[in-house]
């Protein structure tokens, strides 16, 4: 796929429209979602998906195929951007005041069989550990993915993961003991 | 904390969002948007084609260091004038002439010739003499009676020789 993907960025970077096209049909899911669970706001995350596919057609040409696939590259400037948007906007203090209030979370979860109490709680975690589990656990990047997108080694994308599923743990705890 | 709760928690919020994308809009405003990058970009390269086209072409017809010119200027002086010899030591009145009555120049700022600038080390300013319509591929106002009329233009080429930039002059006696 990423051999593909290098094909539409080269081509787009001559101002292919289909390479375009293709490119953006094939990631801005991914790239919508990542930007969706890091702000929880669906027309913050459409502005990014738009934005991040533009920064790629400006910028594309510092992409290095020996350090990551264009999906890591993409989820990168991705994640500068909502980066910029969160520290403009603020959107997880709200977030995480909400949920720092309501124990019965998981209960909820499994009850109503919804998700949305799962979906603020890994709002309200720090953007550092947010990241690392919207890109592993929510969008399936590799470690080395999350790495080159995240701008860190390997290493500190585990160690952050781990730090986060603990503290979504202790978020969810109080509905766990009750199962 | 059963971090298998946790697992199952992520898995399940991954599946339920495993549909969401941007909508179509989203789509159609991110084509526009690169077909108004794509224009703007091409509109540039074609600009800055010509312009060093323009620049290569007269560079190699009317290639003149500009540090020559003052020297050149004052060396002919003398013969110009035909004045007789004059010691050293003696005031050189004719030189003192053609200095002052040396052109005014005025200049343009340069304008880069290359996308991306490589390192610059080493630098020359060359004078040369390129068509107006030269000046038009920068933006700067040229009339259409005047487009094929000389003027005056200063290239500032790197080691590489590569021109870097360039900036139009303005010549009054």
């Amino acid at each position: 796929m990423n051999d593909i993907e290098q094909q539409w960025l080269k081509r787009l970077l001559k101002g292919d429209e289909e390479a375009f096209a293709a490119l953006y049909r094939a990631r801005h899911g991914a790239i919508c979602r990542f930007a969706l669970h890091m702000t929880g706001r669906m027309e913050v995350a459409e502005d990014v998906t738009q934005e991040t596919f533009l920064a790629l057609a400006l910028h594309g040409g510092r992409y290095d195929p020996s350090r990551g696939t264009v999906t890591a590259f993409l989820y990168g400037i991705a994640r500068n951007l909502v980066l910029k948007r969160i520290e403009k906007e603020r959107p997880e203090d709200s977030a995480v005041a909400e949920f720092a209030s309501d124990e019965d979370v998981l209960e909820d979860l499994t009850r109503r069989e919804s998700i949305d109490e799962v979906r603020r709680a890994v709002l309200s975690l720090p953007a550092t550990y947010r990241e690392a589990v919207v890109l592993c656990d929510l969008g399936g990047a590799s470690y080395e993915d999350a790495a080159l997108a995240l701008g860190c080694p390997v290493g500190a994308v585990r160690s952050r993961l781990s730090r986060a599923r603990a503290m979504l743990a202790r978020k969810l705890a109080p509905r766990c003991l009750v199962i | 904390m059963n971090q298998d709760v946790v697992d199952e928690a992520l898995r399940a919020l991954r599946r339920a969002d495993a549909g969401i994308e941007a909508g179509p809009e989203a789509e159609i405003r991110a084509l526009l948007a690169f077909r108004r990058y794509r224009r703007r970009r091409a509109s540039q390269r074609i600009g800055i084609m010509i312009a060093s086209a323009a620049a290569v072409v007269a560079l190699a017809f009317f290639y003149r260091p500009i540090r020559e010119t003052p020297r050149a200027a004052l060396a002919q002086a003398p013969v110009e004038t035909a004045a007789p010899p004059v010691a050293a030591s003696e005031p050189r009145p004719e030189l003192k002439h053609v200095a002052e009555k040396r052109p005014r120049e005025i200049a343009t700022d340069f304008f880069p010739l290359l996308e991306s600038q490589p390192p610059t080390e080493r630098a020359m300013l060359v004078r040369v003499t390129v068509p107006a319509a030269t000046m038009r591929a920068f933006g700067l106002p040229v009339g259409d009676q005047y487009l094929s009329d000389p003027v005056q233009a200063d290239l500032l080429v790197g080691q590489d020789d590569l021109a870097r930039a360039i900036r139009f002059v303005s010549v009054r006696e």
